[in-house]
């Protein structure tokens, strides 16, 4: 989905795209946000009303993993990396996880 | 404020707020030990009311102590709290009231310190355990012997939290504790005693504060209590300059870093873990008696006196020629404030103001500075006025880029001079000089012992020639090494050298964390927003949403800190703050917080707060919820995080990016799973009550027994003529401890207490309208305490010498030793340094040896400098107080007794006395019973001038 493709879609879906709105938390960027918000809009219909909460913690599960470096379960990181695909990111950064921290400063000792 | 430093540049500024605390122990007569009786008068000449327990600061260091093996098991543990706090009863003894604060539900702006803290405690728990079975195994492979693994639970720290059943249980346990000292001791029968436990929600301190403020916004308070409040973190000092009560002390542990440890895997002192031999462990005694004494001394404590603290801060605020009429205490709030721009718990602070760099100084300099125009004080009664705080920022602002700069260049020295302090450090193979011959050193216990040493005059001299020659010999180099423009041993070395590929010179040096952000150089604003929050500079709406929750944070802080928690669901939705610089026009972007926000109930904060590895401390359907890949909250349960240094080098100090709680996702994803909870379990998350507890004799122990008569479940007052003006309500006990109701001891190895005389009975602080302001001013009828410090102008009043005041009471008595005391004293000494200086430098022996024949000017004071006895730390008495043996060994006496020695008795009164500033820890200070037995000496008039060093030298934090 290019950009243009979430436009026309937003024209299209007025109500939802409205909804999907709330869900935007105060710390996103407007970066981050439009990345998740395709997420989002990508995998809405799969998750019917009971299962939306399901679907907002999918989508924080993969921006939390791309824009905090999160480290999740692999099969579910594999997972919401299939939900996502086609969602170009660009310019992500780049994190050192805890993990990967302590190791290497146990190789210095 | 968990900033130590903070702490640590308050006690060097101002010295004199540190009292060292007096404390006395029980005795032992022929194996019977004879406990304190805390109902004599405290032994640091102060009398206090009313003493505070943080109780957290009590329960980590008793449940998992850094210098000591840990507790076996739960038991334990409580054991070890009980023991703590009568420690502080004794040094305390409060004369009414004792409170005790257990962390309970903490306001949501907390929960992403909670978060970041526990998710770290839980890996680092995983890799001690994994460090250890990797280095036993290696250990035991090389043959060496260690202890069985132990059968105790790992204990995890983590369930020190609102809501286990470890926190439950410890509420249980102090009841009894209450119980059985309100019955048996007798220092404790007049107190009324306060238990707020981990089912009240608020954080400790601030549940009593809270407790302060409701007390003293009555009007039966009394405006003179003295309150003495435990605790260790820093935050303390500003809630107990926020109570504007005059009589304020802060009681903590003095603080004394690289305490040894003892080694994680075989528990003997003297290695870490990563060197651990698993040798056998040394007898400790003649038959291994002192098997569990650890080889360091026991944590002693320090009293910080705010009404000291005050005076400072009155000297350094107080400001003439102000277009408005200077008032002391809305300047010690506007302080206070400025201090959370430097840290706090809420709140990450500015990257412009580092503790360590002054930060607290420049922010008062531009305050007194900018004051003038913004026509008044930043805050009043805990409200902010943020267009006087604009000010202050912009001020700060225009500094910004200039801190950074100079931050680069200290940092950049300061590794500089390490790096040649390393080199230097790697030269020096061993002391530069070794006396030989008859001089030389001889291991001790070796099987020839030394000679007698003859001759010693011609050695000596012998020896100077030598140093002489050495002496000459570098000094010719040095000329060498300027005449040829190159290091001397370089000539020789050169062909050696060649083909030989230099080592790359940083090779030993840290390497570098990375630093994008480089805040340095030009465009750091635009590096810092892009990397921290990974948006462009020029999105202005965003970096004004940042300050914007900056700004309602700081408002939220002070709120806090003066009138309580005002809302329990706001937070800082961002893991980095602003420029100082970025705050302008923030005068419209706060109004009020929500108002009747609920907190967190225990379990719910759990599932807020715990990484899926604690997810023992839940039920199973909740813990379902963190490990899931189904769950609507798995996100907020990453097995990894990442870490950003932030310019810092060790992952502990560096920031945690956990994502943050959606509230409405959680509540909605618990109301599933809420029936799932057993009675137990409910019980445990529901909201509880503070207790409060007296003794038969105390004045309300009768009118609660009539409450409990008649049954009434009414909510009733206390009268407050029975209990010295403190009021608050009562509400019956459900399960109360009941006089003559024996109460059974949660802990196996503690009695029953059969013929109880405690009772308790629920307890709520007065109750104030919602829109009610507490007023931060000092209270009519309040005596504010003789001052402390140094009048400014002193030397013009003509009136002698200034003498310090060294503890609580302004006319406390000196000791002194009369002349007899000074002659031993002498005595010692002064071969102690004979001794010293020996082997330093035969050159020096010689000179002092003439000194002493021809008693010539004291030679001491020369020598001060050069000699130091070592530093003897261990040792709590003063190597003075007894005759060191080795002393009686001493081949030669030093002087002769008789009209030198008084002489002598005089200067070397002064050295001891120069001695003791310069040592500055260890001074020497009598117990207080020995002070009477010695005022005898006081006649003696060279006493006077030689004071004992002020205990503030004794904290020397280094």
């Amino acid at each position: 989905m290019a950009s243009t493709d979430v436009e026309d879609f937003i024209g299209q879906n007025r109500h939802l795209s409205d909804l999907v709105d709330t869900f935007r938390s105060i710390s996103e960027s407007e970066k981050h946000w439009k990345s998740r918000r395709e997420f989002l809009f990508r995998n809405i219909n799969d998750f019917e009303d009971p299962h939306l909460d399901q679907l907002l913690a999918l989508s924080m599960v993969w921006a939390n993993h791309v824009f905090l470096g999160c480290r999740y379960d692999p099969v579910l990181l594999e997972r919401v990396s299939e939900m996502a695909e086609g969602i170009v990111v660009e310019d992500a950064p780049v994190f050192k996880t805890r993990d990967e921290l302590i190791k290497q400063q146990q190789q210095k000792r | 404020m968990g900033v130590p430093a903070f702490f640590r540049w308050l006690s060097r500024k101002y010295p004199s707020i540190i009292v060292h605390c007096l404390e006395e122990k029980a005795k032992e007569y022929n194996g019977i030990t004879i406990p304190v009786d805390t109902s004599k008068p405290n032994p640091n000449e102060v009398e206090f009311d009313n003493l505070y327990l943080d109780m957290n600061g009590i329960i980590h260091p008793c449940t998992h102590p850094e210098d000591k093996p840990a507790p076996k098991n739960e038991d334990e543990m409580m054991v070890a709290i009980f023991e703590y706090i009568d420690r502080l009863f004794n040094i305390v003894r409060p004369r009414r009231v004792l409170y005790m604060a257990i962390d309970g539900v903490a306001p949501r702006a907390k929960m992403n310190q909670q978060r970041s803290r526990r998710f770290r405690a839980s890996k680092e728990g995983v890799e001690l355990v994994e460090e250890k079975n990797k280095m036993r195994e290696e250990v035991i492979q090389r043959g060496g012997y260690l202890p069985p693994e132990e059968i105790k639970e790992r204990f995890d720290s983590n369930c020190i939290t609102p809501g286990t059943e470890f926190m439950d249980n410890l509420a249980k346990c102090l009841r009894y504790y209450v119980a059985d000292r309100l019955t048996n001791d007798p220092g404790w029968h007049n107190i009324t005693v306060f238990l707020s436990d981990a089912s009240v929600p608020g954080e400790g301190e601030h549940k009593i504060m809270d407790f302060i403020r409701r007390q003293r916004a009555q009007p039966n308070h009394d405006p003179n209590t003295h309150h003495c409040l435990c605790g260790a973190d820093a935050d303390l000092i500003m809630l107990g300059l926020a109570t504007h009560e005059p009589n304020f002390t802060i009681i903590r542990e003095e603080f004394k870093p690289n305490k040894p440890r003892p080694c994680a895997l075989c528990s003997q002192m003297g290695h870490e873990i990563k060197d651990c031999q698993g040798l056998a462990r040394e007898k400790q005694g003649e038959h291994d008696e002192f098997a569990d004494t650890v080889p360091v001394s026991e944590q002693e404590f320090i009293f910080i006196r705010l009404s000291v603290l005050r005076e400072y801060l009155e000297k350094e605020l107080t400001m003439a020629s102000l277009p408005f009429p200077f008032n002391f205490e809305r300047s010690v709030d506007d302080w206070v404030f400025m201090c959370f721009f430097v840290g706090n718990d809420f709140l990450p602070h500015l990257p412009s103001l580092e503790i360590r760099e002054g930060a607290i100084d420049r922010l008062v300099g531009i305050y007194k500075d900018v004051v003038h125009k913004t026509g008044g004080y930043l805050t009043e009664n805990g409200f902010v006025n943020l267009e006087r705080v604009e000010l202050i920022m912009q001020a700060v602002g225009v500094a910004e880029d200039n801190i950074f700069k100079k931050r680069k260049d200290d940092d950049e020295s300061f590794k500089r001079r390490m790096k040649e302090k390393k080199k230097r450090m790697k030269a020096d193979k061993g002391p530069s000089f070794v006396p030989g011959g008859q001089f030389s050193p001889q291991a001790l216990g070796g099987r020839d012992r030394p000679m007698a040493v003859q001759n010693a005059r011609q050695a000596a001299y012998e020896m100077r020639m030598q140093g002489n020659q050495r002496n000459q010999d570098a000094a010719q180099s040095l000329r060498a090494m300027m005449r040829n423009g190159k290091s001397p041993a370089g000539a020789s070395n050169e062909m050696d050298n060649r083909g030989v590929k230099r080592k790359a010179e940083d090779s030993d040096s840290e390497p570098e964390p990375e630093d994008n952000v480089r805040l340095w150089e030009e465009g750091w604003k635009q590096r810092y927003y892009k990397t921290k929050f990974d948006v462009d500079v020029t999105d202005d709406e965003f970096r004004k949403k940042v300050v914007k929750s900056y700004v309602e944070g700081l408002c939220w802080v002070l709120r806090y800190y003066y009138q309580g928690c005002a809302s329990w669901k706001w937070y800082f939705p961002f893991h980095y703050a602003p420029f100082a610089s970025d705050f302008k026009d923030i005068k419209g972007m706060f109004s009020d917080f929500e108002k009747g926000t609920k907190p967190f109930k225990p379990l719910e904060q759990l599932m807020g707060v715990f990484p899926a590895a604690s997810g023992n401390f839940l039920p199973q359907t909740w813990r379902a919820l963190m490990t899931n890949p189904e769950s609507s909250i798995i996100d907020f349960y990453p097995d990894d995080f990442a870490i950003d240094l932030n310019g810092k080098k060790y992952a502990w100090q560096g920031v945690a990016l956990l994502p943050f709680v959606d509230e409405r996702r959680l509540r909605a994803a618990l109301a599933d799973v809420y029936p799932d909870l057993s009675p137990e379990e409910v019980r445990r998350n529901s909201l509880g009550s503070d207790v409060v507890f007296v003794g038969k004799s105390h004045p309300l122990c009768d009118f609660i027994r009539e409450l409990y008569l008649a049954e009434s479940h009414e909510e009733t007052e206390i009268p407050a003529e029975l209990c010295h003006g403190i009021q608050g309500i009562l509400n019956l006990d459900e399960d109360p401890i009941l006089p003559d109701k024996p109460v059974e001891s949660p802990i196996p190895t503690l009695r029953d207490i059969s013929s109880n005389s405690a009772i308790g009975i629920k307890f709520k602080d007065p109750q104030y309208d919602d829109c009610f302001v507490f007023k931060a001013v000092i209270l009519p009828g309040a005596k504010i305490p003789d001052k402390v410090l140094k009048p400014g102008d002193w030397e013009q009043g003509n009136r002698g010498p200034w003498r310090p005041q060294l503890g609580f009471n302004p006319n406390r008595q000196q000791a002194h030793l009369d002349q007899s005391g000074f002659r031993k004293l002498n005595h010692y000494v002064d071969r102690n340094q004979g001794r010293g200086q020996f082997g330093a430098s035969p050159s020096y022996g010689a000179q002092q040896r003439g000194g002493h024949y021809s008693n010539a000017p004291p030679p001491r004071n020369y020598h001060q400098g050069n000699y130091r006895p070592p530093q003897r730390d261990h040792y709590p008495q003063n190597q003075y107080s007894r005759p060191a043996p080795m002393n009686d060994a001493a081949p030669y006496p030093r002087f002769q007794h008789g009209s030198h020695g008084w002489d002598r008795s005089m200067q070397s009164q002064s050295t001891a006395y120069q001695q003791n500033q310069q040592r500055g820890r260890g001074g020497w200070r009598p117990p207080q019973n020995q002070q009477d037995s010695h005022r005898g000496g006081q006649q003696q008039g060279f006493g006077k001038g030689y004071g004992l060093p002020p205990p503030s030298r004794r904290n020397n934090w280094n």
